[in-house]
C-alpha cells in the first residue's frame, strides 16, 4: 500500500514537473525569481526585526531562518537563461560569470544554515552575528549581480 | 511590549552618556585613533581614493562626474611632493573651514568644504593626526577636465562669495546631546546632503529641500527626508541605525547602490551611539517631496 502510494507520488512529481518545465516561459522564469526574492526579503525583514529586539522570538525566528535556508537552496535554479525580461534587475554578468555567481549563491546557503543552527539555539548574540552574515551575503550578490537600485 | 521599550530606552541613554562623556576621555595618545575614526565619519575614503580594487586608500583619483566637468580627488596621503605633507595645521584646518588650499587658493566645492566649515578645529586636527599617521604615497594628483567656465579657481572664488559662508556648528541649546552629535555628523562631517539634497543650477545645495533626494551622475540619490511615500518617514530609528550598519532596508531589501560604498567605508565603522545619533537627527528632518521624478 505504502509503496504504492510513493509510486504514484513520484509518478505524480514527474509529471508535474515535466508540464512545469515544458510550459515555463521566461516571463513565469522570471515571476517565479521575483515571489522567491520577495519571499526572501519577508523573511529578512520579519527576521531583523527579532534580531534586532525589536520583536519577541517566541520560538517565531527559526521559521523564518528555515524559510530563508530553503529558498537560498533553489537560488541556483530561478535564474535560467532568457529569463532576463521586461522589469528585471538580474545583470547579464549572472551568465557570464557563472562560477562566481555560483559562490554567491553557495555563501546564502551556507549563512543560511548557520542562521537556521542560530535560531535554534536561541542565543541573542549568535542570532544577531548570523543574521549579519545573512545580510552581508545578500549584498555580496546584489553588488555585482543586480542592477544599482 | 514595556521590556523592550525600557530597553530602547536604556540604549540611547548609554549613546548619550558614551557621547557625553567621550571628550574627557581623549587623551593625545589616541589623537590619531580618533582621527581615524572621524575619517570615516567624514567619508574621506569614498571620495579620496580611486575606484579600482587595487587602489591605496586616500591617495587620490577618483573621478566624480558633475554637471560642470570631472573632478579627480587628490593624494591625501602625507607625501611631501603629491600629497599633503607639508601642510601645517592652519593649512589644513583652513581648507575645511573656508574651501582654500594652502597657497590661498580657491577650491571647488567638489570638496564638499561648504559642510565641512562647521568642523570643531580639534576633530580636524585629529584627522590631520590620522592621515600623518600614514604610509606617504607618491602620486601625482590630475587636473580637473572641467567646462570652459569653471576652468579657473576664479570661478571658485566668485561661486564661493555668492554662496558660502564659514561657519562652525554651533549645538542647539534647545535638542538633546544626541541630536546635536546627529546633527554634527549628517550636516558637517558625513556631509550627507552633498548627494541627497538637490542643486540648483550653479550647483548650490537647495536649503528648502535639504534630503529632498537628488541626482548624481546616473544614478537617482534617494529622499531621506521624513516624507512618509517619498523619503524615509516610515523607517523607525532601529531601521535607520540598522541600514548604515548592515545596508538593509525596512522591507529586508538590500539594494546595490552607490550607498552600500558609504555603508562599507563609512557608517558601519561608525560606533552604535553615533549611527543611532544620526537616526535621532534624520527623524527630526521636515518631510518634503521628491526633488526629481
Amino acid at each position: 500500500m505504502q509503496r504504492k502510494i510513493i509510486a504514484a507520488i513520484a509518478a505524480l512529481t514527474a509529471t508535474l514537473s515535466f508540464t512545469a518545465l515544458a510550459q515555463t516561459t521566461p516571463e513565469d522564469a522570471m515571476g517565479y525569481r521575483i515571489s522567491v526574492m520577495t519571499a526572501l526579503r519577508g523573511h529578512i525583514g520579519a527576521a531583523s526585526m527579532i534580531a534586532r529586539g525589536l520583536v519577541e522570538n517566541d520560538g517565531y525566528l527559526l521559521g523564518h531562518a528555515q524559510g530563508l535556508n530553503s529558498a537560498a537552496s533553489e537560488l541556483h535554479r530561478v535564474f535560467p537563461e532568457g529569463s532576463n525580461i521586461g522589469e528585471s534587475e538580474a545583470l547579464p554578468v549572472i551568465w557570464e560569470d557563472s562560477e562566481g555567481f555560483a559562490a554567491a549563491i553557495a555563501k546564502m546557503q551556507e549563512a543560511t544554515s548557520a542562521f537556521v543552527e542560530a535560531a535554534e539555539g536561541g542565543d541573542a548574540e549568535a542570532i544577531g552575528a548570523a543574521f549579519r552574515n545573512v545580510g552581508m551575503s545578500c549584498r555580496g550578490c546584489h553588488d555585482n549581480y543586480r542592477v544599482p537600485q | 511590549m514595556t521590556t523592550i521599550a525600557s530597553r530602547s530606552r536604556l540604549v540611547v541613554l548609554t549613546g548619550a552618556a558614551i557621547l557625553l562623556a567621550a571628550p574627557a576621555t581623549y587623551g593625545q595618545d589616541d589623537v590619531v585613533e580618533r582621527g581615524k575614526y572621524l575619517t570615516y565619519a567624514g567619508g574621506c575614503i569614498s571620495c579620496h581614493t580611486e575606484d579600482s580594487d587595487d587602489a591605496v586608500p586616500l591617495a587620490g583619483g577618483r573621478a566624480m562626474e558633475t554637471p560642470f566637468g570631472t573632478f579627480y580627488s587628490p593624494n591625501i596621503t602625507p607625501d611631501a611632493e603629491t600629497g599633503i605633507g607639508g601642510w601645517s595645521d592652519d593649512d589644513f584646518v583652513n581648507a575645511f573651514w573656508d574651501g582654500v588650499n594652502p597657497e590661498g587658493e580657491h577650491y571647488f566645492p567638489a570638496f564638499p568644504y561648504t559642510a565641512y566649515t562647521g568642523a570643531s578645529r580639534e576633530d580636524l586636527l585629529a584627522i590631520k593626526a590620522y592621515l600623518f599617521s600614514l604610509e606617504p604615497v607618491s602620486s601625482e594628483s590630475a587636473d580637473h577636465d572641467l567646462a570652459w567656465y569653471m576652468d579657473t579657481r576664479l570661478a571658485a572664488g566668485g561661486w564661493k562669495a555668492l554662496n558660502f559662508e564659514s561657519a562652525r556648528f554651533v549645538p542647539d541649546p534647545d535638542k538633546d546631546e544626541q541630536w546635536n552629535r546627529g546633527a554634527y555628523l549628517v550636516r558637517h562631517l558625513g556631509h550627507c546632503g552633498e548627494c541627497h539634497t538637490p542643486r540648483g543650477l550653479t550647483g548650490v545645495l537647495d536649503a528648502d529641500l535639504e534630503f529632498a533626494g537628488s541626482e548624481f551622475g546616473d544614478e537617482n540619490i534617494p529622499n531621506i527626508s521624513t516624507h512618509r511615500i517619498d523619503g524615509i518617514g516610515r523607517w523607525s530609528v532601529s531601521d535607520i541605525e540598522y541600514f548604515l550598519d548592515i545596508g538593509m532596508l525596512p522591507d529586508g531589501d538590500f539594494t546595490g547602490s552607490s550607498m552600500v560604498d558609504v555603508i562599507e567605508d563609512n557608517t558601519s565603522k561608525l560606533t552604535r551611539e553615533d549611527r543611532l545619533a544620526i537616526a535621532a537627527y534624520l527623524k527630526s528632518v521636515p518631510p518634503a517631496e521628491n526633488a526629481n521624478n
